[in-house]
């Protein structure tokens, strides 16, 4: 798991930019050597803020120690502190159940001064989490906003003004002819009306009428062809999910495996939503999200009847209703360990980029066409497993037989295209 | 020579009546119960105007359409916390022990997200060594049971545990205070935590006593042994050693003492090996049983003769050995005949042989023990010095414990696994238990007995349940929860426990007793948790110290007085009536405890097909004499009799069975169970014969000498699928020949049929049938999945229509579609009569000879064939031709695909197949209200979760038949892949061929040279169905031996 903690990055820059203009000037400078001792030591049980992890969260850190010489001690061996009978020691030892905090003895005090320095200017600089702050950006936000007008507005637009057109010249046609025949002293013809005239010009037109109610049927047919073959397929289906989880900051931005929460891929036939236990793995220790801030993560904590700050699990456990995005029907048996483990696909050749995706869409149509079409053109290792050494052989000696030595054996030769390897 | 045989499935096929004709060609019946569907009022009162009609069909329309253009939104819901062992979508499969107090078996249980949904049998179990029956295989439904109780019971109204617990807690104190007798009340009882819990509550509770009391009852076995050997014990039986097998009315194979096991035994004995040995089986009985159609020989033999007949053998053989005689009853010459010819057989085998009885009476067991120490068998075929405990229950204790609760000096009652409300004989029982101030029922239904008691405190299904099993001396076994309790029941063990005072969970107790019993008897493992998880792993624990060698048995007749016997045996014989009744248990249903259980009472029995209903079987000639009506077909109805015996009488339908002794009828146990147990068994019908039943010689006899029977006006519909699916006269199906032949020509009786090739050719060459063909081969570059079955294995007990129901999620269709000839199970099993045309006939004439042949009564040397038929996979498929959208098709590796989204049903496939395998899907049996109370695997939403995710639940208008489980075939191939190896042989087995006890059915890719299919294959005694098709199956069948020698 390699997670990247930009936001910290982030906020840690404007912080420094914004320490250079003030009288902390110093101070910071130590606190840069703090912040790296401080990801690399501390970050996994503490955080900058008054936020509790394993350990309490440091903010304000100083005024609560007795001083930095403890500060020391404690960070060498915090049991040697707390059996010495240490007041405080054995004070903050209870408040954190008892859970012993590891000891560092390779820090020297230089360091742990330096990691409290830095402490300190990263709280001063830290975003107070409040529930205004959620509010900021929903994550689909993002991606709503594309381009200014629709191309169907313009083509509607266009539509309407050659129609005008169509009309100031037939008006203008009429006008001018009027004006001729008034000039070779003829009757003017009579003013039809636009349903009249258009009768007119069909029954003058007869072939030209022909070939367009011949055209209008077809595409119409074809249009009818395509909405019906579109039935139950839900290519780009886009729910909106109870959380807004997004894979582009979880498999994007912080490089998760898709298997470390799918974990189902690998070795079932489905490649499962991760249980709530899976995300407490890392939303133990990151409280607040990138964009939205505590409100998403804390739906996770009620589905567990987790509380943050204890850090305790109660017990009314509700699961997590998530909308389901890739709809097999139950007539089609697809098994992900087949393509994932076996064929050694990527999980993008038939889920598309969900690492760029803030709200996953079904990338693929799902459709049998779809499925048989890579199974017709997708080839098939055998080298590389003995399951297939007998049939390897067999069909290098027909192909051979057949003049076609180097031909390709592709899923359907091995008979993945035959109803019963997905129905029954 | 089986060309000089006739084969026919029932008596109806081989008189080939027009109407029967006309029936069979039909092999759908059309009409469909519009009535049933929309209700009585739509018939007259109702009326759609035109009008209205086009509006209806404007409007519908267009909303299907609207709402086909919109998915519904589908939620998923992953776990909150997953438990660690469970990957959704990957099954886990637990080892675990059943036991119903009648049938013992160690079984691996397959969970899919915590629902157990499939029973297999545990192969490293050394007593049932992988094998399973009908009713293991459908216990797993019974889980699902809505009709279990979900609460403990006062007084017949929902309580609470801590209210029952008090009172019953309080009550047992007073009556213990003030020494008032207590009984604890079970059928056989083999766990030694059991055991240990009901001394703990004896030890609480001084005067408990504890009585054992079995529905059908082996005491006589037992109290012969205790005069016998000194033990009251079943030994340990080994069918396998036997070259010569003999049975006196015993259905070794499906009910007596221990059937799988027996099953097992059986199947190696008769599996033809490379001595060219096939042991041989020799069986008297009076009704048709499974084991009797297996027979080599058998002697229809009445009743009352059947233990004078045994007293016969002794002479017989006593007369070889130069002993005395004993005073014997005559028997009739037919069945003297037989004694004697057996006396031969088995004299020519001793110590390889074996005489077994189904005999409730002690003095005839008693005898039968001396026959078979005089045939030196103990030792070899039985083990006495080891012990079966699977049977324990004792009449006489039952009797006085009835006697005792009549005269009012039991006081309280608590009974576990029994339910002698229903199956003890007389209504003293009944009488007796609202005499008792205190009756606590354990039953997990409101059954019979249930419903009389105080208090029901129902005990988990042992699928939820923890417990522990000995059914052998040295083979133990484990029971573990594959599910969370369903319901708010307790195991019967817990609440003993904690009446005790003791409020240690059961699953603490066992773990316990196994830290201080178990484990010291291994010295394998160290830690005594290893020790436990290897034991729960494994299912099993075989301690080798205890299992003492099986030779050396002290002479029986040293210790008793056998003339005596004789004596007593001659008088429970007489007293004959003009019919004589034998009770007798179905293979499905056994003694009625699964009665709930929908996909046994749909489980055609294996001798008359009949499905859902109780009947008397008769024999064909008396019938005739009676009148009534001996064709059945699918519509044709049956004549009700009553039937008087004992002082008790039932009006059942007659039904023939060739096989039948003459002036005997038989009635099975098991049927006429309470309304209350649940929806199935409300749909039943059919009256309890445990009434019938009655105590000779101190032990309950499941017969009666006195029997009369009346032809009643009425008649009955019974539901039988005797004749549905018949492959219309088709020859070549059933192919045997005997071992003597075998030896000489291993292609006896499996000749091909030879025919013409073409004129311009050579007018007198012949070819065999399956070498002239049209079709073009399929490649076969992978896999070619095949299957063999061998008749000679196959002793037709139905485990694998059963375990098929369960695997591929086949739907239960209920009696009056049965009646329609649409019964969905995939596999069938053709049970064919065959009768001898030989040339001993030939002097009558050709019209004489065949008239003759046709009357079953003659046939005394009637023959009975089973033949497991699924769909055959055929390579030359005819209904892949003739499917109009390619529904059906063939893959490459030998597989006959059914699409059934694909399929339109046209039933053109059905039509144009030779086996009559497709089955059609005529209703939405999975929510038409029709089938709720007979499909609850696919209804009822406690049993639906029975269902395998992995088997697609087919919808109405689709045709469906055998894949040859290609889920599991996907599976074990994908399992290769992954784990890049070769597949196999035996990493895949079909839900068929792993149920079968007697490996009868073997499945494997025949391109595997190595592989058991591929070298069957080459077997002299292969052959197809109907070869002269030339469809090229990928199913094949191994001819019939049957040891005439």
């Amino acid at each position: 798991m390699t997670l990247n903690f930009t936001l910290f990055r982030k906020i840690f820059q404007s912080t420094l930019f914004l320490l250079l203009l003030n009288i902390f000037f110093i101070t910071a400078l130590y606190a840069a050597d703090g912040e790296k001792l401080f990801k690399a030591n501390c970050k996994a049980c503490h955080t900058t803020t008054s936020a509790k992890l394993t350990g309490p969260g440091l903010k304000d850190v100083e005024k609560r120690i007795p001083s930095r010489e403890w500060a020391h001690k404690w960070v060498h061996g915090s049991q040697d502190l707390v059996k010495s009978g240490d007041a405080y020691a054995n004070k903050i030892f209870q408040e954190n159940n008892n859970s012993i905090m590891s000891a560092f003895p390779a820090l020297s005090d230089a360091d742990v001064d330096a990691i409290l320095d830095y402490v300190k200017v990263a709280a001063a600089a830290a975003p107070i989490p409040t529930a205004g702050s959620a509010n900021q950006t929903s994550v689909s936000d993002g991606t709503t906003t594309e381009s200014g007008i629709d191309t169907e507005y313009v083509l509607m637009g266009l539509l309407v003004v050659l129609i005008i057109l169509v009309l100031v010249l037939g008006g203008l046609k009429k006008t001018l002819q009027d004006a001729v025949n008034k000039k070779h002293g003829l009757p003017t013809e009579p003013d039809l009306g636009p349903v009249d005239s258009i009768k007119v010009w069909f029954s003058r037109n007869k072939r030209l009428t022909a070939l367009g109610v011949i055209v209008v049927l077809l595409w119409g047919m074809k249009g009818c062809w395509d909405s019906l073959s579109q039935i139950g397929v839900n290519q780009n289906y886009e729910p909106e999910q109870p959380i807004a989880f997004s894979h582009k900051i979880h498999a994007g931005d912080n490089g998760i495996a898709c298997v470390y929460c799918h974990f189902g891929a690998e070795k079932s036939k489905t490649a499962g939503i991760p249980p709530a236990n899976v995300c407490m793995n890392c939303h133990k220790a990151i409280t607040s999200g990138t964009k939205t801030g505590t409100k998403e993560i804390s739906k996770i904590y009620a589905s567990l009847d987790y509380d943050p700050n204890t850090q305790k699990y109660g017990p009314n456990k509700k699961p997590l209703e998530w909308v389901r995005v890739h709809n097999l029907p139950d007539f089609a048996y697809f098994n992900h360990s087949q393509h994932v483990t076996v064929a050694n696909l990527e999980c993008q050749r038939c889920h598309g980029p969900v690492e760029t995706m803030d709200t996953l869409k079904q990338f693929s149509p799902l459709t049998m066409g779809w499925c048989i079409d890579c199974h017709r053109t997708t080839e098939v290792k055998m080298a590389d497993n003995p399951y297939y050494e007998d049939f390897h052989k067999n069909l290098m000696k027909k192909f051979e037989a057949e003049g076609e030595p180097n031909k390709k054996i592709t899923v359907e030769t091995m008979g993945g295209t035959e109803c019963n390897k997905c129905h029954y | 020579m089986s060309k000089t045989k006739h084969y026919w499935k029932g008596i109806e096929e081989k008189e080939n009546s027009p109407a029967f004709i006309k029936q069979k060609e039909k092999e759908f019946s059309d009409f469909i119960p519009v009535d049933e569907i929309f209700g009585k009022q739509s018939k007259n009162s109702s009326q759609t105007p035109r009008r209205d009609f086009l509006k209806f069909l404007g409007f519908s329309v267009t909303a299907a359409t609207i709402a086909a253009c919109e998915a519904p939104v589908q939620k998923t819901i992953p776990y909150v916390i997953k438990p660690e062992e469970i990957t959704p979508g990957v099954a886990n499969w637990y080892a675990s022990s059943f036991f119903d107090g009648t049938d013992y078996c160690s079984v691996i249980v397959k969970t899919r997200e915590g629902r157990p949904i499939k029973i297999e049998g545990n192969k490293l179990s050394k007593v049932t060594n992988g094998a399973t029956n009908a009713r293991v295989q459908a216990s797993v439904l019974s889980l699902y049971d809505s009709a279990r109780l979900k609460k403990p019971y006062k007084d017949k109204k929902e309580s609470s545990w801590e209210i029952v617990d008090k009172d019953i807690k309080d009550k047992l104190a007073a009556l213990a205070g003030s020494n008032g007798n207590i009984v604890i009340l079970t059928s056989s009882v083999c766990s030694p935590s059991t055991k240990k819990a009901i001394a703990d509550f004896t030890t609480k509770y001084p005067t408990v006593k504890h009585v054992t009391y079995d529905a059908v009852s082996y005491s006589g076995m037992l109290d012969a042994n205790q005069q016998c050997f000194g033990t009251r014990v079943l030994p340990v039986y080994h069918f396998e050693n036997a070259d010569c097998i003999v049975s006196f009315g015993a259905d070794f194979l499906t009910n007596w003492v221990a059937p799988i096991e027996h099953a097992v035994q059986y199947g190696k004995a008769r599996k033809l090996d490379s001595r060219n040995k096939v042991a041989q089986h020799i069986q008297f009985e009076t009704n048709l049983s499974v084991s009797g159609s297996n027979a080599d020989f058998r002697y229809p033999t009445k009743v009352s003769e059947l233990d004078a007949a045994i007293v016969c053998l002794y002479n017989a053989l006593a007369k070889k050995e130069g002993s005395a005689a004993l005073k014997c009853n005559p028997v009739e010459a037919k069945v003297m005949t037989g004694v004697e010819k057996t006396a031969e057989r088995l004299w020519a085998n001793r110590g390889k042989s074996l005489v077994v009885s189904g005999s409730n009476n002690a003095a005839t067991q008693c005898i039968v023990n001396a026959i078979n120490y005089k045939l030196a068998n103990y030792g070899t075929t039985i083990d006495m010095n080891n012990a079966s405990m699977v049977k324990q229950g004792s009449d006489a204790d039952m009797a006085q414990l009835v006697k005792d609760m009549n005269s009012g000096s039991v006081a309280a009652v608590l009974m576990y696994n029994a339910n002698p409300a229903y199956s003890y004989p007389t209504k003293d029982f009944e009488n007796g238990l609202k005499k008792v101030k205190l009756s606590v029922s354990f039953s997990d239904k409101m059954d019979e007995t249930s419903s009389l008691c105080n208090y029901i405190c129902p005990d988990t299904h042992f699928l939820e349940s923890w417990n522990d099993y000995n059914p052998q001396t040295g083979h133990y076994s484990l029971t573990q929860p594959t599910i969370r309790p369903l319901f708010n029941s307790r195991s019967a063990q817990e609440s003993l426990l904690k009446w005790s005072g003791n409020d240690q969970d059961y699953h603490s107790y066992i773990k316990a007793n196994w830290q201080a019993g178990m484990f010291g008897k291994q010295s394998m493992l160290v830690l005594f948790e290893d020790f436990w998880n290897r034991c729960l792993q494994d299912g099993v624990f075989i301690v080798e110290s205890e299992i003492k060698p099986a030779e050396g048995v002290v002479a029986p007749a040293a210790t008793m007085d056998i003339q005596a016997m004789a004596t007593q045996v001659a008088k429970a014989s007489e007293g004959k009536g003009k019919f004589e009744l034998a009770l007798y248990q179905k293979t499905g249903l056994g003694n009625g405890n699964h009665a709930n259980n929908p996909w046994l009472q749909e489980f055609p029995d294996p001798i008359t097909k009949i499905v859902w209903d109780n009947y008397v079987t008769m024999s064909p000639k008396d019938m005739d004499e009676m009148g009534l009506h001996t064709l059945l077909g699918q519509n044709e109805e049956t004549n009700v009799v009553k039937l008087t015996a004992n002082g008790f009488s039932v009006s059942l339908p007659a039904v023939p069975v060739p096989g039948q002794k003459e002036g005997t009828v038989g009635v099975a146990l098991g049927y006429g169970r309470s309304k209350s147990i649940g929806k199935v068994a409300e749909v039943t019908n059919g009256a309890n014969a445990f009434s019938f039943a009655s105590f000779v010689n101190g032990n309950i006899q499941y017969a009666a000498l006195n029997a009369t029977l009346e032809k009643t006006e009425a008649v009955y519909q019974i539901a039988t699928t005797q004749t549905s699916h018949t492959m219309m006269g088709r020859e070549e199906l059933v192919r045997e020949s005997t071992l003597e032949e075998y030896i000489k020509n291993p292609k006896a009786g499996n000749e091909p049929e030879m025919v013409s090739v073409s004129e311009d050719i050579d007018p007198s060459k012949k070819l065999p049938s399956n070498k002239a063909n049209l079709w073009e081969d399929h490649e076969r570059n992978g896999n070619f999945w095949n299957m063999s079955i061998d008749l000679n294995s196959c002793i037709g007990c139905g485990a694998c229509v059963i375990g098929c129901t369960s695997e591929n999620n086949v739907p239960v269709v209920g009696k009056d579609e049965v009646q329609r000839v649409r019964e969905m199970h995939w596999l069938r099993i053709d049970r064919y009569y065959s009768s001898d045309t030989t040339k001993e006939n030939k002097e009558l004439g050709v019209v004489a000879r065949y008239a003759a042949m046709e009357k079953p009564s003659m046939a005394d040397s009637l023959e009975v064939m089973f033949q497991p038929v699924m769909c055959q996979h055929c390579n030359h498929a005819p209904c892949e031709t003739v499917c109009p959208v390619a529904a059906t098709s063939h893959s490459s590796d030998g597989l006959n695909q059914m699409a059934y989204n694909r399929c339109i049903g046209t039933r053109y496939c059905a039509n144009n197949c030779p086996y009559k395998v497709r089955r059609f899907n005529w209703f939405n049996y999975n929510n038409n209200d029709k089938f709720a109370a007979f499909n609850p695997a696919q209804q009822d939403e406690f049993s639906r979760m029975v269902l395998n995710p992995d088997v697609v639940v087919r919808s109405r208008g689709v045709m469906e038949k055998c894949s040859m489980c290609v889920q599991r075939i996907q599976a074990g191939v994908l399992e290769a892949k992954k784990q890049m190896r070769k597949i196999k042989d035996g990493d895949i087995q079909t839900a068929c061929a792993q149920a079968c006890p007697t490996n009868a059915i073997t499945f494997g890719n025949s391109n595997d040279k190595t592989s058991d299919v591929a070298m069957l294959k080459e077997d002299p005694r292969q052959y197809n169905l109907l070869d002269s098709y030339d469809t090229q199956p990928s199913v094949f069948y191994l001819t019939k031996l049957r040891n005439k020698a």
